[in-house]
């Protein structure tokens, strides 16, 4: 349309307006729903990928909502971080979003239309959190990610509904702690504006009000994204969500949380303050051993593949905290590189189970039994998403793990490169015990007088399994284009002076 | 602002805070909560914030009370007595709460002095608001002016916001036709399911409807000069048919605007705000920037196209907010099943 | 006492939340933990609004009118700071919606276990 300058509104915009397509539509026929989804997040696609490319050869983009110049009106800013997530979440969206056809159909049939509207809702607000440059703005999103999320989880199986209300309770305390925390900034320096803020905060670094605020919007970002102690809604709230659902949120609702934290980090307080100021890198690393441990070993306990995932997904928020926190080159990249391979790896696996679910209509080890026969397509992917978390080259997994490992040693946190292998081990152990399961057909199962029968292959609907097998090669493209990744985009996002 | 008021007006606060919260009947802690949203609305006035106070007052105390009696109407109003006995969930409550307090007192020691002319806060971007705003926009309130044009993205979010809540609380609990052995209703009797019509009521809440309408429609179209705007309105708007729907019963306001309306509504009004927003955008400027609409509008500067742009805007939160607040009462209060409600 | 009597209103604040906060983590019934919820939520509008506060400042709406008014030099600190407000404005309708929707999940609750209170959901939920 009017070339670059306007895809900041647009990447927000058409998401919006295809939620309330979609609301209507679904108002006279259901069928037009899914179609509407789909094609509507192309554009943010497209809109991200071009935005990205334009950041990586030009810098910042900033964008003025109302045409008001900020700190007086709202301001978008696209940087590096940002472009990457951006890039992120609409792909994981696009690729949710046509998986979820036969789940949806098969789960939920008379809700479809709300379903998707709430899908979209959600995909905008993910989207607007990224994009924002102004600290309230952010609380808004922040407000509609969440309440879609609640929705959205609440109608799935058995203790949805339970597991929908804690997530009430505890993402109410942290979007609220968040709020808080920007009212103490806005009550010492009068703006809301991100960049404006930077500006005027140095020379308040030595007040109490400004270290209560940065406690305040960290444990209220922590209780979104599920740190260790903090975690307590997440499990359940993913394991019982529908399909479709988990596809969505499992990659990217953590992740987005981590990069708030990030932005808040470096953005607003700035690594000065942060890391100088404030400097509790010790205390929050060790938080984020414990994280990676206590994730690891509640997932060995799990006899539910799909809390296996949850509680790994627990462990892997901890990678990304403990790497911020590193407070060195390599850390944080690390941590940044492993937003966008910790997004790919869990939707890979979770588009694997939840085909397993949609097979199988259950989530326990045992409905693992065989599947390598019968669905060998989807195991293979299951498989690489699986070497991709225990950190096996060439995929993805393996690199961010390195530079955290890089970053950890440098930073003289042994106990945090200890958690990190630790957890390495810890998944292989997890995921071989799935494997094994799954590859060898019990000889109880089969009917026939002794005699091995032919075992059918029952692979996935195609619109469940193209998807799958895209992001598992998408695994595989990530990590051979590692360097390329942190040279152009992920090099950009460490702060200076690291 | 007297503060012999201010901090009497505090007192109270507290106390129905703590006694929403210790009282055994649900339905009377329901109404104390309805008691706390009006002391906070007299606390807003008093501090001279009268649009919060306009909005607290149909939303916290008016359709937020009616939700939550809804609400235990259809559950239980009791609470069950051996609840309290759950001491490791008490001492975590505690700690938490504790721990918070004093964090936030920490916090409160570096603030400026309450009502400070002087503080960063008054300083800096309000400042720029207050001066600038009939030079810029021509509206004299200045929070219509800094909530639908200078922030007037974060007001469509949060108009997304509701028409989410309403999509969601649709999607959690409509049930069509009659969904297996619902629970029954442990409430007492009320007088309008008893058999007999409730003629005060019912003839009261006839004549006030059409003037509460009249008004939630003034308030939206005067919001740019006097406290008001499309958030105070459409809720109004949305009461009158929730009052509508407790007096009768809920035929009646489905009757008026049947399910598929509000559905249709909600959207109509959010899309005329984002679609404002996409129509500055084709005509060249940035979204939501009403300047660009001088070029449609005739006889209208860029100034003054700020001033319609924001009541157009205005006019879509109030559809949508009205429609949203009448399905989320339909939902709650019939369970889903939009039979029979309070 | 000049000291407390000067940030009053950020004392009460704290109050409220810890009174909010106490009542989500603690109290065993769902409806409660909602109304804690509520109160935590407007605990946080106190805070907001009081930061706005001018003293000897009118309410934010320009004086305006025919003659003496409409020609009067608007001073910034004849009117209380608008900004607060309009994100108050926000966070009470973003509390409202997520009242709506945490009150449908109960009504949920209630008709898969029949009961609102958070001990017996729980043994209900651990047996199939």
């Amino acid at each position: 349309m009017t070339g670059n300058d306007q895809l900041p509104a647009l990447l927000i915009a058409v998401p919006l307006l295809s939620a309330f397509a979609v609301s209507l539509a679904g108002l006279m026929n259901r069928q037009w729903c899914y179609p509407i989804a789909v094609a509507a997040l192309v554009a943010p696609l497209l809109a991200s990928w071009k935005l990205l490319v334009h950041v990586v050869g030009n810098g910042a983009v900033r964008y003025r909502l109302g045409g008001w110049a900020p700190p007086f009106g709202i301001e978008y800013v696209v940087d590096h971080l940002n472009a990457l997530v951006l890039a992120v979440i609409s792909l994981v969206a696009f690729v949710a979003a046509i998986y979820s056809r036969r789940s949806v159909e098969k789960e939920l049939p008379e809700r479809i239309p709300h379903f998707y509207t709430l899908f979209l809702l959600l995909v905008t607000g993910l989207l607007g959190m990224t994009i924002t440059g102004d600290a309230f703005n952010l609380y808004v999103l922040i407000e509609i990610s969440a309440l879609s999320t609640y929705a959205l989880i609440a109608v799935g199986e058995d203790r949805a509904l339970v597991s929908a209300f804690n997530y009430v309770i505890l993402g109410t305390i942290g979007a609220c702690f968040y709020l808080l925390g920007v009212g103490h900034l806005y009550i010492m320096t009068g703006s809301l504006n991100m960049a404006d803020l930077v500006r005027l905060l140095p020379s308040l670094y030595s007040s109490h009000a400004i270290a209560v605020a940065f406690i305040l919007i960290l444990v209220g970002v922590w209780a979104k994204m599920a740190f260790f102690p903090f975690h307590a809604w997440l499990p359940n709230a993913y394991t019982y969500a529908p399909t479709a659902t988990g596809a969505l949120i499992a990659p990217l609702m953590t992740k987005v949380s981590v990069y708030v934290m990030i932005r808040l980090m470096f953005s607003v307080f700035s690594a000065d303050f942060v890391f100088g100021t404030f400097a509790q890198q010790d205390v929050i690393v060790w938080m984020a051993v414990i994280a990676i441990v206590a994730g690891s070993l509640l997932a060995l306990a799990q006899t539910d593949f799909k809390k296996v995932l949850t509680y790994l997904i627990v462990a892997e928020v901890g990678y990304m905290v403990g790497g911020v926190w590193l407070a060195n080159v390599n850390g944080i990249s690390g941590a940044v590189l492993h937003i966008l391979n910790d997004a790919l790896m869990t939707l890979c696996l979770f588009l694997a189970a939840g085909i397993i679910v949609y097979k199988t209509g259950r989530h326990d080890f045992g409905s693992l039994q065989g599947m390598y026969r019968k669905m060998p397509v989807t195991m293979a992917a299951f498989t690489v998403g699986a070497l991709s978390m225990i950190g096996v080259p060439p995929t993805a997994g393996f690199f961010s793990k390195w530079y955290l490992i890089l970053g950890a040693v440098d930073a003289g946190q042994w106990g945090f490169v200890g958690a990190l292998l630790f957890s390495s081990l810890v998944n292989a152990i997890l995921f071989f015990k799935m494997i094994e399961v799954a590859y060898y057909e019990p000889m109880a199962a089969s009917h026939g007088h002794g005699e091995h029968h032919e075992v059918h292959i029952d692979e996935a609907p195609m619109s469940m399994l193209i998807p799958l097998v895209g992001v598992a090669a998408s695994l595989l493209v990530a990590g051979v284009l590692t360097r390329e990744i942190i040279m152009k985009v992920v090099r950009f996002t460490v702060p200076p002076g690291l | 602002m007297i503060w012999q008021l201010d901090l009497f007006i505090l007192g109270m606060i507290v106390v129905c805070a703590l006694a929403s919260i210790m009282v055994k009947d649900l339905m009377s802690a329901a109404i104390i909560f309805g008691a706390y949203s009006f002391l906070m609305c007299l606390l807003w006035t008093e501090m001279g914030s009268v649009d919060v106070a306009f909005t607290e007052a149909p939303v916290g105390a008016g359709v937020g009370t009616v939700f939550f009696i809804a609400a235990v109407f259809r559950t239980s109003r009791h609470v069950s007595r051996r609840s309290e006995g759950r001491l490791g969930m008490k001492f975590l409550g505690l700690l938490g709460a504790f721990m918070t307090g004093l964090l936030l007192m920490t916090g409160v020691h570096d603030f400026p002095g309450w009502a400070d002319p002087n503080s960063p806060a008054s300083q800096h971007v309000s400042t720029y608001y207050i001066t600038k705003t009939i030079e810029d926009t021509s509206v004299p309130n200045i929070v219509t002016s800094v909530l639908a044009d200078y922030r007037g993205f974060d007001t469509m979010f949060e108009t997304a916001v509701i028409f989410t809540a309403g999509i969601a609380v649709t999607l959690i609990l409509r049930r069509l036709g009659g969904g297996g052995g619902s629970h029954s209703v442990s409430g007492p009797a009320y007088t309008t399911t008893a058999g007999y019509p409730d003629t005060i009521i019912r003839f009261i809440s006839r004549q006030l409807v059409p003037f509460m309408q009249l008004y939630a429609l003034y308030v939206v179209a005067h919001g740019h000069h006097s406290p008001g705007g499309g958030f105070q309105g459409g809720v109004i708007l949305g009461a009158s048919f929730i009052l509508l729907g407790i007096s009768y019963d809920l035929k009646t306001t489905l009757n008026r605007i049947s399910e598929r309306a509000n559905i249709a509504l909600g959207n109509l009004g959010v899309l005329i705000y984002a679609g404002i927003g996409v129509v500055c955008l084709l005509l060249g400027a940035n979204f939501l920037d009403y300047s660009a609409l001088s070029k449609l509008l005739p006889g209208a500067t860029e100034i003054t196209a700020r001033s319609h742009g924001m009541l157009g805007i205005e006019i879509g939160v109030a559809i949508a907010v009205m429609a949203i607040m009448v399905s989320i009462y339909v939902n709650l209060a019939s369970h889903g099943k939009h039979d029979e409600g309070l | 006492m000049e000291y407390l009597i000067s940030k009053f209103n950020y004392w009460v604040y704290v109050a409220l939340m810890m009174i909010g906060l106490y009542a989500m983590i603690s109290k065993n019934n769902l409806v409660k933990k909602v109304i804690g919820m509520s109160i935590f939520q407007t605990a946080i509008i106190v805070f907001y609004v009081s930061t706005g506060a001018k003293k000897g400042a009118t309410i934010p709406i320009i004086a305006h009118g025919h003659g003496e008014a409409a020609e009067a030099v608007i001073e910034a600190s004849q009117y209380v700071n608008p900004l607060p407000h309009v994100l108050m404005l926000t966070a009470i309708v973003v509390s409202v919606a997520t009242l709506g929707v945490a009150l449908a999940i109960i009504l949920g609750i209630h008709r898969k276990y029949g009961t609102l209170e958070e001990d017996e959901i729980m043994e209900k939920v651990r047996q199939p």
